[in-house]
Parts: structure tokens; sequence; C-alpha cells
């Protein structure tokens, strides 16, 4: 479980609302306002996109919107950084290739 | 176009942009505090362990209640922040260009104050792209604000304070550390951040680097090999690791891109693209200041202190405060950065290898080299004494600005006298009691409690525990000594916790007595 339940110094995580989103057209749970990279990683999503030229996976790297390493298609738009835009009930997530949603372009 | 206009405009709310903004608003001036974030505070919430300094640094207090602390104080300043605000310009005139969502603003300030802090160094290695490689920085985001593991298996690259302090946040967050690896010859870190470590049982690979990640579309493993002359790998060293995560803690370098773009003199030193900054930290453009670590990595300490002194140099500037009372109140808060430093690890001795302690006590080899002190090392430091009632064993063995220690023992045990750095010695008359505040209180988790003959032949040795599930009277277990190994079999018979301690717990375990000098920690035998 990827979830931190209790934690030593910081105690119990808070009670948060569980929203339903989607991932490559999967149904997937997490909590509202959370990082979108973070409801996927506790999912065990390691991969959020594939680069243009050479095809290679890239997921999580910096956390704070800086690498822009974690950018995915998201409700459509691509190059959206994962790790500080804050997940909401119904958000559409896609892995992202190049800068599509497609796997050949 | 309209633009909007301010006494003070601060880039970054971190922990000298916001320390600089409530000094400034103390003295009668409206600042405002752009940042890119969506939480103020900089990285100080992720921060969740005890800060070394003295009182006056808010030692032993966790970095992200000093945060809560300073966000209190700079609301009842009325320090105004804009969060979601990316200051993409910094032009003549002192005009600044902000983009908030959509929508790019231009804000012109009498005074302007670039506290953008630091980014994270790479390395890179074969497979450094893949999934699961990530930054220190991105390992204490996750775990520490968003309550997720970032792996279940890590290996730490970079044995400076950054890669011990988050290896040690990673297994209180549940993780498994194999290992820490460090292409230096020695640990860069304070020895007290790598000794906690170490007695978890996480080897040190120093002198060590990684050779490639493995896995396919994430990580599944990692080859690290010895480095030798001419930092190249000595064939037949390498060594693999499963792991499914590999954090990098490989430095960190000052941001001045806008400094640098609105023509700031900048200096190119070993720490980074720094501005040139004078004693007030104005930079070569008038009315343009800069604070914390994008004038040079230090630590968040350090930052705050900084930033209040910008902020009163920014409030002479506009006229609000006179000279007397400017160098009056600078000098106050010179007097508290000066005393952080000093030391071993002061910038001024930063590469350099220190052979003897202030005290001319020559310093742990071993924990230079493997992160933990040896038996035989130990009794030279004047914290570690022995006798036969219940007393401190302080390990504290390397000269840093910290002294909490020296107060949290109302009954005179512990001395560090004027000269924070000094280490702490432990009085040879004192009246020990077993309070256990010394033990919570040091940062550095260096203090333990030890008695002999508790009971025929067997002593206790009090310990801080940091970790869940904490264990209870009666468990059994091992005893495990600094170098992680096992040392003997032991049973708790103290568990104490009070809010006084604040997450520290204190374990006490009953070990043979010629075991109270070699067991430090302790592990559940399930």
């Amino acid at each position: 479980m990827k979830r931190i339940k209790n934690h030593p110094i910081l105690g119990e995580t808070p009670e948060r609302k569980v929203v339903h989103f989607t991932f490559d057209g999967k149904d997937m749970t997490g909590y509202e306002g959370e990082p979108i990279a973070a409801a996927l990683k506790a999912a065990g999503v390691m991969v959020h996109r594939y680069t243009a030229k050479r095809h290679e996976p890239r997921g999580i790297f910096c956390a704070i919107g800086r690498c822009t390493d974690c950018v995915m298609i998201v409700n459509g738009k691509p190059n959206i950084r994962t790790c500080i835009t804050p997940l909401e009930e119904g958000t559409d997530v896609k892995t992202q290739y190049g800068v599509s949603a497609e796997r050949n372009q | 176009m309209r633009i909007e206009r301010y006494d003070m405009i601060v880039i970054g709310a971190g922990p000298a942009g916001l320390s600089a903004a409530i000094e400034a608003a103390k003295c009668g001036i409206k600042p405002i505090v752009f940042d890119e974030n969506a939480r103020p505070g900089g990285q100080l919430f992720k921060q969740i362990h005890k800060f070394f300094g003295s009182k006056e640094h808010k030692a032993k207090m966790r970095g992200f209640n000093i945060g809560k602390e300073l966000l209190e104080e700079a609301e009842k300043a009325g320090v105004k922040v804009v969060l979601g605000a990316t200051v993409t310009g910094l032009f003549d005139g002192k005009e600044v260009t902000v983009r908030i969502g959509d929508t790019i603003k231009h804000v012109q300030g009498d005074s302007i104050l670039v506290a953008t802090g630091a980014s994270e160094n790479m390395v890179n290695f074969d497979g450094w792209t893949l999934p699961g490689v990530i930054g220190a920085g991105a390992a204490q985001t996750m775990m520490n604000l968003h309550h997720v593991k970032p792996g279940d298996r890590i290996l730490m690259l970079g044995t400076g304070n950054v890669g011990l302090v988050v290896s040690y946040q990673l297994m209180q967050a549940g993780c498994e550390v194999v290992a820490l690896v460090d292409a230096a010859p020695r640990v860069g870190g304070y020895g007290v951040h790598a000794s906690k470590v170490a007695r978890c049982g996480v080897p040190f690979y120093l002198s060590h680097t990684i050779l490639r990640a493995e896995g396919d579309d994430h990580v599944t493993g990692v080859v690290i090999g010895e480095v030798g002359p001419g930092w190249k790998v000595i064939p037949g060293t390498e060594k693999h690791f499963d792991v499914d995560t590999i954090c990098l803690a490989v430095g960190l370098s000052p941001m001045a891109q806008l400094l640098s773009m609105a023509g700031c003199q900048m200096n190119d030193t070993k720490g980074g693209y720094v501005p040139v900054i004078d004693e007030d930290g104005m930079t070569s453009i008038d009315g343009v200041f800069s604070a914390g670590d994008v004038t040079g990595i230090e630590e968040a300490s350090s930052a705050m202190i900084e930033g209040r002194i910008s902020g009163l140099a920014v409030a002479h500037y506009l006229g609000y405060i006179d000279d007397a009372e400017k160098q009056q109140r600078i000098e106050e808060q010179e007097k508290a950065l000066d005393a952080l430093r000093q030391g071993m690890f002061a910038p001024q001795n930063r590469g350099k290898k220190i052979e003897k302690t202030e005290e001319g006590i020559p310093v742990s080899e071993n924990l230079l080299d493997k992160g933990y002190i040896a038996d035989d090392e130990i009794a030279r430091y004047p914290g570690v004494t022995h006798k036969k009632g219940i007393h401190p064993v302080i390990e504290c063995t390397q000269n840093i600005p910290c002294n909490p220690c020296q107060d949290a023992c109302k009954f005179g045990c512990i001395s560090i006298g004027d000269n924070i750095t000094s280490l702490p010695v432990v009085t040879e008359d004192s009246q020990c009691t077993g309070c256990g505040m010394c033990v919570a209180s040091c940062s550095g988790q260096a203090i333990f409690l030890v008695e002999e003959d508790v009971e025929p032949g067997y002593g206790e040795v009090t310990m801080p525990y940091e970790f869940l599930p904490l264990p209870k009277k009666g468990d059994c277990g091992v005893a495990l000594g600094r170098d992680g190994k096992v040392v003997c079999d032991a049973e708790v018979t103290k568990i104490r916790s009070a809010k006084a301690f604040d997450h520290t717990n204190l374990l006490t375990i009953k070990v043979p007595n010629d075991m109270l000098m070699k067991a430090r920690f302790f592990k559940s035998q399930e």
C-alpha cells in the first residue's frame, strides 16, 4: 500500500473526500485536491508519458512543477503538470505520447 | 496598460521571503509577496525533523511547525501573499511581470526582494530518466505533504544533509532504504544525521556511484560501483540492488535567473551562480535586494535571518526606520546569523577535511567513512562518561551550532557554554533523574540514557524512537549497534511519550551490562 495512514511525526492522515477519475479510460479513485500525480502514484501508475522522438517513458521526477517530466493529458489538454494540478471529481487523465493522446503520432 | 505599485515586492514566500516581508511590515511597509506554489512556506512544510541551532533559531522545533509560526506571524503583520503567481521577469524601474492563471500582470515596486530559493541538482547515468528515479525533494513532497510513499525499496544517492535526512524520513514513512551511496570519499552531512540512519542497519557506500538504473518502463533495480582514480568505476566492484526507486540528493543550486536577467552583477562560485550583494542583501541594482538560498545555499534557519535583515534594510532604504534603528536591529540578527555560520560545517569550511574538533579531539574517521562511530572511538568525547547511576551519554562528536540539550536539563548535567559549537560535556557531579528531556531535545538524536545494574548483570539504555509501530513494554527483540548490526537480545522495559518530547518517544531496553555502550537501536522480533 502506497498511502501513509499513520505517521510517527505527522500523525494520522486527515480524512479527505474520495473522488473518482479516469486514467486511460480506467476508473480510479483518489482524494479531492491532492495532486493528480499523487493519486496515480498511490494507484501504482509509474509512467505518465512517452517522449516524442525516442518513445522513452517518463514519470514523476521533481514533484514541484519544475521539471515537467510528469505532464499528461488532463481533460483533453496536453502538457499539464500532474504533480501540481489538483484532482477533482471526474478528472480525465491520459498517458501522453509526445504531445498527443495517440500512440502513433 | 495598468501598472500596480507597491512599497515592496517580495518574490518567493519561503523562509527568507516571508521573514523579510514580516520584518518590513512591522516597520510600516505594505509588502506584497508572490509565490508560484499553491501553498506558502517554501520547503519548510516538508521538513519534519527537529532543527539545529539555539533558542533564537527555534532549535529543536520541527521545520513544519516553524513554518506554521512563520505563516501566523506573517498574517498578524498584515503581509499579503499571492499564491499561484509566477514572476516571469524583472525589469528596469523595478518592474516585474507576474503570471496568475492565464493573465500577465505588470507590477512596480519601490523596492524588490528576490527570495526564489534553490533547485535540486541532478546527475545522469544510464537509465536516469526512467520513472522511479526521483529527486530527494520529490520524495519529501510525496510523503510529507501528500501522504504517499515514494517507493517501497529505495536507494539514496548523496550523503549531504538532504540525503541523510530524507533517508531517515523515508524510513519513518515506512519505506525501506537499501543503501546510501556517495561518490565522495566522506559523508558530507552531519555525523548525527548519518548515525541515526546507520544504526537502523542502512549500509553506506562512500566512493561509490550509480552505474545504471535497470528496468524497461520503470526502475526495477540499480547497479553501483566503486569510484577509483580519475572518477572511473573500478571493474569488478559492481553491486546490484533490487529497488523500485532511486532518490537523488546531489546538492542544490541557487535559482538566480531573475536577478541575472535584471542585470545584477553576478558571481560564479563553487556553490552556484549568485548575485553580488552587500551586507544588507542589496544587489548591484539600487533597491533590488536578495536573501536566502538564492544568494548561496545554507539552511532554512539562516535563510530566515537573512530575510529579516533584508526586510529591515528595505525599511531603511524606503525611509521607514533611521540609521540608528537599522543598525541596532540588524546587529541582533547578525549575531544570530553569525552563530549559525560557525563550526565544522560552516560555509568557510566547505570541502575542507577537518582532523580535530575545536577541543582538539580527533574526529571519528569511521563516521566519515561508514556513517557511524566505531566502538573504540566513542569514549574520547566529553559527552560520553561512565558512572554507576543513570546518566546521559551524548554521542555528539562534531562541532555544529546547536545547544538545546544544555537548556533541556534542569539539573545542570549538560554544559556547552557560550560557544554553541562546543561539544556538550556531561558534568561529573550532576544529579541525573532520568527525565529524558535531553534525549528528546537533541535534534541529532545523539543522546542516550544509560544505567548499569538495574538488575544483576543487566542494565538499561533509553533511546529516541521516531518510528511506527511503537514497541510496547515487554516486547522482545534485538539491540542493534551503531553500525546497525545485532549486538544482543533486548527487552523493552519502558516507553515514554509526552507532549514536551514532540513525537520523539523514549524507548528503554534492558541489555546485559557489557552491551550498554553498544546497544543504540531496537528491533522487535515478530
